[in-house]
């Protein structure tokens, strides 16, 4: 059976035994009605009426108790409707109480009063003396009859046997009398006439201790039928030998005398009135009792069927009510697929209605919130992730100086993390380092005054380091909440470097270009005169020349190896990357310039087996460049030393190679440190100021770095890393494509 | 007429008593009250005559005082006088071989301030002065045919049972319905059991 037909079932089987219960209490009121208007009737079947009400009164009981147990159940837990549910019971109980009670009160004073309004006392008055005007005129008859009996007694005497017989038969029919008997002492019979055959005559024993007492008895006797007759009987005079009478010798004369049909029909009609009335009378509390009862019983019934009702209609009416109010508590759990069962065609249908289409609206609008919010994450998480990836820094300051969104870049570029303190104030961020504080302190007046729009240039300096940001903030559009500043800014430090590097680049080209091809003419044409004037002219105008033709030559050479410098640094041919033994390289070009007169002295301390793939070539003319830049440094310095040491860094996925030479010279200008790998930035008399910036350029070919900072006590350090394993490279200067071998580990 | 039967009644003690009635009516049984309301079998005996059995027995009645009320405010009592003949079986159950009934009636005459004993199965009735005639006129059973002997086999045994009741069914409505809960109006002796031949007593 499918739940909803059995739930169809049920239903059924609980209206049937409503029903039942409405019908029974029905057909009671009508049996009642018809049984109440006879004594006789009344109680035939009352029983076993009463008894199946009773048994419907205890059906419904059961009912009610059952729905009571149930709906105090599901009001102690909350169960919606619950509530609703428990008044609509009382309102209907309520509701059905009071109109029966009154009909109860009214019909019980009305079934009471009605039966004693049967009874009247003058009434009962008049029945006691018509029923006593019939016995007195019966008695007097009786008397009579006694009298006569007395008579005939006498008239018997002493007379026995055939004589008494005879006798009898003649006094009988003179007295017409039914039936003459005459008793011994011993209460035989002695002699009988009787007309017609009669049972043999027998002496009542009343009779018998009556006439003991007074020789004498009278008593009217019923025959059933409105017949009457009265038996009289008395001691007859005259004794005979105690030998035939028996002890006493007495004999007693019996007359059974019968009354006139006239008479016993009216002393019957009589009788039977009176005893009927008595009956009644007797039956009178019984009778309301027994009413009283039943109408108990009727209003139980009616009650206990109102209840159950009351019940059945309370569910019916808070069944919707508990559907909207179960349907209210699933949408406020977020569940918005509830769908109510249609109801009927009524406000609460209409209601049921309207919500659900509430519901659909509401899933609908949700799906869509839930869609828009799952863009907008997208969205946002897009945006977190172009922001990660831009080398540009974005911050975004709140109104109240708050930092809202920071990204990977603009942390990199400040050198302060501000990814985990979230919320940060400018201040903090300013207080964690000269950085952060020269950057604050640059945009603060931007990002608080009223123009936010601003673009500009800043250069934050510290610690040898030397950053160029371009910086540019706009106003970001809102409220206290939404509103205050972006600041976008892009470290242009390496970018300008590279382009006074690719500038430079250019300028030495076109000098390479320029002023290199006319040297050799020059020379030559000053060797030319020297050779062909010299040897004509005079002795002193000869020196003149000589000494003029060796200048120029000298400066010519002076001036090519000045552009072979330049063209040096402005030449980029193809890296050949191999694998190199560092030690040994620095061991060869070492040895160049080991130690001679006038010379520092220079020391090793070289990792073995440290190989790198790297363009032996270049990283040859950068050690060059940098053991001639120390010994630059430490010229005219007795004591001077250079020490060469190479070592590896482990720096996990990307390992290095670092070579650092350390001099102990007067070390670098504090002004010069941060601009020392420039062309043209030199503190020496000596040199072209081309040497750093080539190392520098050799160095960033290779994917390395190189740096530069004064030793505490005196000195310089100069440490250039060079990647263990081969890196693409794009320069500024050199964008074509590096031919990389693979690396090879070794064993 | 004064009438003791019945309690002060009313709506409220009304309810009371249909819920009562509900309790009651579910396990009510009658109870015996020979004792307390005085019918008593005093003796019986069976005997062979002409080739019947009959019956003769005393039996004392003695009204309470609600039936007594009762008979002399007109309302007739029937005494239903039962008498069953079942034969003993030593393995089976014992078998019913006849069943009789007896209906006496029992009336207050006011006019003749006398009472009437009638016989309703015979229609027999006599007249009485007094209720002690009346109650002994009905208390004596003499000759009363039970079987006839050819039903009776020689070889079996065979128990009589004799009782006496109150017809609570001959009683008005009103009454009857006061009976079903109240114990007044039950009027019932015990059994009396003998062997119909011996006359001896189970």
């Amino acid at each position: 059976m499918t739940p909803r037909r059995g739930r169809s079932v049920r239903r059924y089987a609980k209206l049937a035994i409503i029903a039942a219960g409405l019908l029974m209490g029905i057909a009671a009121l009508i049996l009642l009605g018809r049984y109440a208007s006879s004594i006789a009737d009344f109680g035939r079947r009352h029983v076993a009426l009463l008894a199946v009400n009773a048994i419907a009164a205890i059906v419904l009981l059961g009912l009610i108790l059952i729905n009571l147990f149930r709906l105090v159940k599901d009001y102690r837990r909350r169960a919606p409707g619950a509530r609703l549910r428990a008044r609509l019971v009382g309102m209907f109980v309520g509701l059905t109480l009071a109109p029966l009670l009154i009909v109860y009160f009214f019909a019980l004073q009305f079934v009471n009063g009605g039966i004693d309004s049967w009874f009247d006392s003058d009434l009962e008055q008049e029945l006691s003396s018509a029923l006593r005007l019939g016995r007195e005129s019966l008695e007097v008859q009786a008397t009579s009859r006694l009298s006569q009996t007395g008579a005939l007694a006498a008239a018997i005497g002493s007379l026995d046997g055939d004589a008494l017989a005879r006798a009898l038969s003649v006094l009988r029919a003179d007295a017409g009398a039914e039936e003459l008997t005459v008793f011994t002492s011993g209460m035989r019979v002695a002699a009988s006439s009787s007309r017609g055959d009669v049972l043999p005559p027998t002496l009542s024993e009343d009779a018998r201790d009556e006439l003991a007492q007074n020789q004498r008895f009278v008593a009217l006797e019923p025959l059933g039928n409105a017949r009457y007759q009265v038996r009289a009987a008395v001691l007859i005079p005259g004794d005979l030998p105690a030998d035939t009478a028996g002890a006493a010798g007495r004999r007693y004369l019996q007359a059974v005398f019968p009354i006139g049909y006239r008479q016993g029909r009216l002393a019957d009609a009589v009788q039977d009135t009176y005893t009927r009335y008595s009956e009644l009378r007797f039956l009178r509390e019984p009778l309301k009792d027994n009413l009283t009862l039943t109408l108990s019983l009727v209003l139980l019934l009616s009650l206990l069927s109102a209840a159950t009702g009351a019940f059945y209609l309370a569910r019916r009416l808070a069944a919707p009510i508990e559907s909207l109010a179960a349907g209210t508590e699933a949408v406020a759990k977020g569940d918005f697929d509830t769908r109510l069962p249609p109801g009927a065609a009524d406000e609460v249908g209409f209601l049921i209605e309207s919500f659900n289409g509430m519901i659909e609206r509401l899933g609908r609008a949700r799906e869509e919130s839930r869609v828009s919010q799952q863009q907008l994450e997208r969205e946002r998480a897009n945006l977190a992730t172009i922001l990660g990836r831009l080398s540009t820094g974005v911050i975004a300051i709140g109104l109240d100086g708050r930092v809202r969104i920071a990204n990977d870049a603009a942390g990199a570029i400040l050198g302060v993390d501000l990814a985990s303190p979230a919320g940060a104030t400018l201040d903090s961020i300013a207080a964690s380092g000269p950085l952060p504080a020269q950057f604050i302190d640059a945009c603060r007046p931007h990002v608080a005054s009223e123009q936010r729009e601003w673009r500009g240039q800043i250069v934050l300096r510290a610690d040898g380091v030397r950053r160029i940001l371009n910086c540019a903030s706009s106003p970001l559009p809102g409220d206290e909440a939404a509103g205050g500043a972006i600041v976008v800014f892009d470290d242009v430090t390496e970018l300008l470097v590279a382009q006074r590097e690719a500038a430079w680049g250019e300028v030495a080209r076109r000098l390479a270009h320029e002023i290199k091809n006319p040297l050799t003419p020059i020379r030559l044409a000053a060797e030319r005169i020297r050779r062909r004037y010299l040897p004509t002219m005079a002795q002193e105008d000869g020196q003149v020349l000589d000494r003029s033709t060796h200048t120029i030559v000298q400066q010519v050479e002076a001036m090519r190896d000045m552009v072979n410098a330049f063209s040096e640094y402005a030449r980029a041919p193809a890296v050949s990357i191999a694998s190199v033994d560092l030690g040994q390289l620095v061991r060869e070009v070492a040895w160049l310039y080991r130690a001679q007169e006038g010379q520092p002295l220079v020391k090793l301390a070289l990792e073995d087996g440290l190989e790198v793939d790297a363009d032996a070539v270049r990283v040859r003319q950068l050690l060059h460049n940098l053991i001639r830049n120390a010994q630059e440094a430490l010229e005219g310095q007795p004591d001077g030393v250079i020490e060469i040491a190479t070592r590896s860094l482990p720096g996990g996925d990307r390992p290095l190679a670092e070579i650092s030479i350390t001099d102990n010279g007067p070390g670098i200008d504090a002004d010069v440190l941060t601009r020392l790998f420039e062309p043209y930035v030199t503190s020496k008399k000596k040199g072209t100021g081309l040497g750093l910036a080539i190392v520098k350029k050799l160095v960033e070919e290779h994917g390395g770095t190189v740096v530069a900072e004064n030793l505490p006590e005196r000195g310089a350090r100069l440490a250039v890393r060079l990647p263990v394993r081969a890196v693409v490279r794009d320069t500024l200067s050199d964008t074509r494509p590096v031919r990389v071998e693979p690396w090879r580990e070794r064993a | 007429m004064q009438n003791n039967i019945h309690r002060q009644s009313g709506p409220c003690a009304a309810l009371v008593v249909a819920v009562g009635f509900l309790c009651a009516g579910l396990v009510h049984s009658p109870r015996v009250l020979a004792q307390e309301t005085g019918l008593e079998i005093r003796n019986a005996s069976t005997r062979l005559d002409a080739g019947v059995w009959y019956l003769d027995a005393r039996i004392d009645y003695r009204l309470n005082r609600d039936t007594l009320e009762a008979l002399q405010n007109g309302i007739p009592l029937t005494f239903e006088l039962q008498v069953e003949l079942t034969q003993d079986r030593r393995w089976l159950p014992d078998e019913d071989v006849a069943t009789l009934r007896q209906d006496f009636e029992l009336s207050w005459q006011p006019l003749s301030r006398g009472y009437l004993v009638r016989n309703k199965n015979s229609g027999d009735q006599r007249a009485h002065t007094t209720l002690f005639a009346a109650l002994n006129d009905l208390g004596r059973i003499s000759d009363l045919p039970i079987i006839d002997a050819a039903l009776v086999q020689d070889s079996e045994d065979y128990e009589v049972s004799l009782r006496a009741v109150l017809d609570q069914q001959q009683l008005p409505g009103p009454l009857r319905m006061l009976a079903f809960w109240d114990d007044d109006f039950t009027l019932e002796s015990d059994w009396y059991r003998w062997d119909l031949r011996s006359g001896q007593l189970q």
